[in-house]
């Protein structure tokens, strides 16, 4: 009896993977890039490439948040540093003074990170454009004097250090975050793929529009924010518990513009757009260091070169090389493929 | 101390709006949030060092190669990263980004971290009302002054200057009416470029040359222009001295929070912008569909 | 896309089998890592000492540990801490686990050394600091001593003090102007980057200042990175400061200086000025640094002991400058890692943690003992004082920076009377002068 139920449940996944999975390349390469971070810990032991790929984790559910925010709604946010700091921040002092365990004072942090969403999103409704992005650029700058102006509390340019661990070894902080990572992106994926995501989408394309239809715009851009800053502030968290110190470091301007930099060279308005990118520039930066001094420069020298050819951002032309849209169904196909695999219409 | 005020936002003032007034040219012309202004404003500042204290020749020459190169420089960066891709906004932004790190870590390589300073173009101090007064900030003073003068007359009696203006106003009808507009980009481009290097010019004997000088004027720059309202020179001007004076009331006033100053000048173009939207003088752009 | 992905991860792989096979060769050497910010003025120094101090040993055939002798080989680290903590981390770690050394010199900026000290004590290797003053470092040696023994401080001594050799230099300042300038008595203008390692130092100034008969007459807290102080400048004036008393570490320091002696501040500068101990600091300054005092460790032509000489100089002739504090590499290898190795015969960093932290030794800068806490705790913290550390007082002067203090100084009145070789006088500014002779 219950090896024909185990043998049923098999032969659906076989199924779903055959004809969802495999079906299409992108997809066959967002599997292999979940069973490929899950098993590197039990191919390649080395505590250095696991350090990467943690840090990397960590960015990329950042990146994630920002696309969440400004790829999709369309509020260009210049100051995401600003969730990411108050997130560490307050994970990191929740766990100094009141010992609340990283398992606490992240979620909370993230919470906390929210509440500084919602402070910057109301200001900002009415705020367009450029005039967005440059407002929201000033935030973590005003957070940093605040900083400095309270080293008892926040311990100024040291930070707050001696924070607990995220737990006991290396490979379970590993798994941690990269599920953390693989869950959390697939949570703003599916987000996106919802009737928010719809309605974030309208919001970007012609805002006057969504308000006529009657929907709340300003309810949906505060939900962006809330949203876009939680995630932001799981991400500081986890930095604060993983690196044991929170500094000024995480409110910089220098991070925020990192942040725009790898959604839109990953290609902004996907999720996993940052995501790749950060898998892809974040350990690139790192094997650049055999050569320090030139390392930034080659780094600004390819993002100049990709925005050259590919201005929409990496991952959407690669995807548009492998895959094309039926123009009947709008279902994706392999791009070898001469007719739609659903509507058998021709593809050229 | 009300003089030590005045005199000192003034002096910032002028800083802020010589750099303002480029950048919000060249976004008020094509759209383009340069980013990298100010790096070309550092580079200026370093071809003058070179110039000054590896080869010897007077600072005053220096200035005029300086400024003559950066804009070449300028123009050519924008002919082959910023052109190709004017339409996608956000990857011009990118780029833009790109560029000031690019030129940060060249000068790194060049010139190493360490911290290098340049000879002022007229040495000395005078007193005026009991504060002492740099020649080379007056020069500054001075200088915007007469810049903001000289680009007024180019904008408004001239026929570039009207060429800007209504490319400026409606990109697609200025080409309508037989405007190329895209030269008319490029040579915004050109004279913001030289806009930041005259500032480089001018404003660097009072700071400190490193290869990370650009990040902090950027932010106080995009705040002027911001508060003043984008595509508003007169915006950017008033800004300008409005963001300045702030500053000089938090270092005169709050002496231990003196480090406060930029804080409080942001937090000041927030309030406004709470108020209105579009800045001090902006104009609300209609949304292009 | 996947032959992209295959191909980036083939690539990634065969790096770090290299990075991993290429250490397992060379088995016979002693691997020590040498971290700092290499781009800047910090990391050049821990470098450059570090491979004067590796050269002169393999050239005298190397290390001899037990029965045979191991040349040294340096890895260099670039930490970037200035800009990123995170490169910092990742650069310990890859020392730790891609390049296996055995020991670390080096690290700066207090918020990377806390982050990198850690990962170093995780992996048991003895990390020698070269760079950061914070006492928080050597207290966690006391505090959890099991897992943060392998931590040393190499340079300098802490900040606490720094804080009584400053405020040494100060009053020995204000005497010589009480005398040649006979004052009734001497004001003081503190001006202080704001910054949480200044904090101590302001509060320490506020209560001792008075007790030295002098008056405190204001606080002023420009930020690290100003770069226009004219405003805290004519206020300093207009207290009536005969010295002003900085603090700076960062770039604030050069315009400070400059401003100050353009507008001809009748007040002399002493205290701390880092930037001030850098021999670029007088074209920084367009010449208007001078008669800045700060504090130093080394100085053209000023001998602590026998070991100063050879060590100053060849520096000077190798690099062309004066070494800075962060070159102390140098002593960390040539006179604390290596004779412990030689007299235990062992690599094992337990055994040589419990040799070092009572070993008494002559470095260039001194002699160099470790302290314990007052429950006995060793702290592995520099002790000062006359016989052991007590770096210098520096005086630009007509562009040298001239080593002026200790100058017939004696640390308590039954210590001996300390005065190195090559120290010269005092110089006061002929403004100040001006100003207050009658």
């Amino acid at each position: 009896m219950i090896m024909g139920l185990l043998a049923f449940y098999l032969r659906k996944l076989y199924s779903i993977v055959r004809n969802e999975i495999l079906v299409l390349p992108s997809r066959v390469v967002v599997a292999l890039f979940f069973l490929f971070l899950l098993l590197v810990p039990v191919l390649f032991k080395d505590p250095y490439m696991l350090r990467i790929l943690i840090q990397a984790s960590i960015f990329a559910i950042l990146a994630a948040s920002w696309d969440l925010l400004s790829g999709f709604t369309g509020q260009m946010n210049f100051g995401h540093a600003l969730f990411f700091g108050v997130g560490a921040y307050t994970a990191a002092l929740l766990n100094l003074h009141l010992h609340v365990p990283p398992w606490g004072s992240i979620p909370l942090g993230a919470l906390a990170a929210v509440v500084a969403g919602l402070v910057i999103g109301i200001p900002c409704l009415r705020l367009k454009g450029t005039y967005l992005a440059l407002t929201t650029l000033a935030f973590p700058i005003i957070l940093m004097g605040i900083v400095f102006a309270l080293p008892g509390i926040t311990g100024g340019e040291l930070g707050v250090s001696g924070i607990s661990r995220l737990s006991g070894s290396r490979t379970s902080d590993y798994y941690i975050t990269v599920l953390l990572m693989l869950g959390l992106t697939t949570l703003m994926w599916k987000i996106t793929d919802s009737k928010t995501g719809i309605i974030f989408h309208a919001i970007r394309e012609d805002e006057l529009a969504v308000r006529a239809s009657g929907i709340n715009t300003t309810r949906y851009k505060l939900l962006a924010f809330s949203l876009s800053g939680f995630f932001a502030g799981v991400s500081g968290g986890l930095y604060a518990h993983f690196m044991r110190i929170a500094g000024p470091s995480t409110l910089e301007v220098g991070l925020s513009f990192t942040v725009v930099i790898w959604a839109v060279f990953g290609g902004i308005v996907t999720i996993y757009g940052p995501v790749a990118a950060v898998f892809i520039l974040f350990p690139l930066l790192e094997f650049l260091r055999f050569w320090p001094e030139y390392r930034t420069l080659m780094f600004a020298v390819v993002i100049l070169l990709i925005l050259l050819y590919m201005p929409e951002g990496l991952i959407p032309w690669v995807r548009d090389k492998i895959e094309k849209q039926c123009p009947r169904c709008k279902l994706r196909n392999v791009a070898v493929r001469k007719t739609c695999r659903v509507c058998t219409a021709s593809l050229d | 101390m009300i003089l030590d005020i005045i005199i000192s936002g003034l002096i910032s003032g002028s800083v802020y709006a010589l750099l303002a007034t480029g950048f919000c040219l060249i976004f008020g012309v094509a759209r383009i949030v340069n980013i990298a202004h100010t790096a070309f404003y550092m580079v200026a500042a370093y071809g003058i060092y070179f110039g000054t204290h590896k080869l010897g020749f007077h600072p005053l020459w220096c200035m005029i190669a300086s400024v003559i190169l950066i804009t070449l420089f300028g123009l050519i960066a924008y002919k082959l990263f910023i052109d190709p891709i004017r339409e996608h906004e956000a990857a011009v932004l990118i780029c833009t980004i790109a560029l000031a790190m690019a030129m940060q870590e060249i000068m790194l390589l060049l010139f190493t971290g360490d911290f290098l300073s340049v000879p002022s173009l007229i040495e000395g101090f005078f007193t005026i009302f009991g504060v002492k007064v740099f020649y080379q900030q007056l020069l500054t003073f001075g200088l915007v002054l007469l810049i903001l003068a000289a680009l007024r007359v180019l904008l408004m009696k001239t026929k570039l200057g009207l060429a800007i203006r209504s490319t400026a106003q409606d990109r697609e009808v200025a080409n309508l009416m037989g405007i190329n507009e895209s030269r008319a980009a490029m040579i915004t481009m050109g004279i913001t470029v030289g806009l930041a290097g005259l500032a480089g010019a001018v404003v660097v004997p009072l700071t400190i040359l490193e290869p990370f000088m650009w990040m902090h004027p950027l932010i106080m720059m995009m705040a002027v222009v911001v508060l003043g309202g984008l595509g508003s020179l007169k915006g950017s001007f008033v800004g300008a001295y409005i963001l300045g004076f702030a500053e000089a009331l938090v270092v005169f006033l709050i002496p231990k929070g003196a480090f406060l100053k930029g804080s409080v000048a942001l937090s000041v173009m927030i309030l406004v912008l709470l108020i209105r939207p579009e800045g001090l003088f902006g104009v609300s752009f209609e949304e292009e569909r | 896309m996947k032959r992209l992905k295959a191909g980036w991860m083939m690539m990634v792989a065969l790096c770090l089998v290299l990075a991993i096979a290429l250490p397992a060769w060379a088995a016979d050497v002693i691997k020590i890592g040498v971290i700092g910010p290499m781009n800047f003025v910090q990391g050049k120094g821990h470098w450059n000492g570090a491979t004067m101090a590796a050269e002169e040993i393999n050239a005298k055939g190397g290390v001899q540990v037990g029965q045979k002798k191991m040349m040294i080989e340096l890895v260099k680290a670039d930490s970037n801490e200035f800009l990123n903590i995170t490169d910092a981390t990742n650069a310990m770690e890859r020392l730790m686990t891609q390049s296996k050394v055995d020991f670390v010199v080096g690290g700066f900026r207090t918020e990377a050394v806390m982050a990198m000290q850690d990962i170093a004590m995780d992996s048991k290797k003895i990390f020698i600091g070269c760079g950061a003053a914070t006492d928080e470092l050597c207290l966690r040696v006391a505090k959890d001593y099991n897992k943060y023994k392998y931590w040393f401080r190499g340079t300098p001594f802490n900040s606490t003090y720094l804080v009584r050799t400053s405020f040494i230099h100060m009053a020995t300042v204000g005497a010589i102007l009480k005398k040649t300038l006979d004052l009734p008595q001497i004001k003081i203008a503190v001006v202080a980057e704001k910054a949480m390692w200044t904090e101590g130092m302001i509060k320490a100034s506020e209560a001792n200042i008075p007790k030295m008969g002098m008056e405190l007459v204001g606080i002023w807290q420009p930020s690290p990175v100003a770069t226009d102080v004219t405003a805290e400048l004519s206020a300093v004036q207009r207290s009536g400061a005969h010295i002003i008393f900085t603090i700076f570490s960062s770039s604030v320091g050069i315009p400070f200086a400059r401003q100050a002696g353009e507008l001809k501040i009748p007040a002399m500068q002493v205290g701390i000025n880092v930037e001030a101990q850098k021999e670029g600091f007088w074209q920084a300054t367009q010449g208007m640094g001078n008669y800045v005092f700060t504090t130093n460790t080394y100085a053209r032509g000023v001998e602590y002991n026998d070991l100063t000489a050879p060590f100053v100089d060849t520096y000077i002739k190798k690099f062309g400058e004066v070494p800075t504090y962060n070159a102390d590499t140098y002593a960390a290898i040539k006179y604390t890692l290596v004779p412990a190795i030689e007299k235990t015969g062992t690599l094992d960093s337990d055994k040589l943690v419990a040799f070092i932290e009572n070993d008494v030794h002559m470095a260039p800068s001194g002699t160099v003992a470790y302290y314990k806490d007052e429950q006995g705790r060793p702290t592995h913290d520099l002790k000062w004082g006359p016989g052991f550390l007590t770096s210098l007082g520096v005086q630009w002067q007509d562009g040298q920076l001239k080593g002026v203090w200790p100058n017939q100084w004696k640390a308590t009145p039954e210590a001996p009377e300390i005065t190195y070789k090559g120290i010269v006088p005092v110089k006061i500014p002929p403004w100040v002068i001006e100003k207050y002779k009658k």
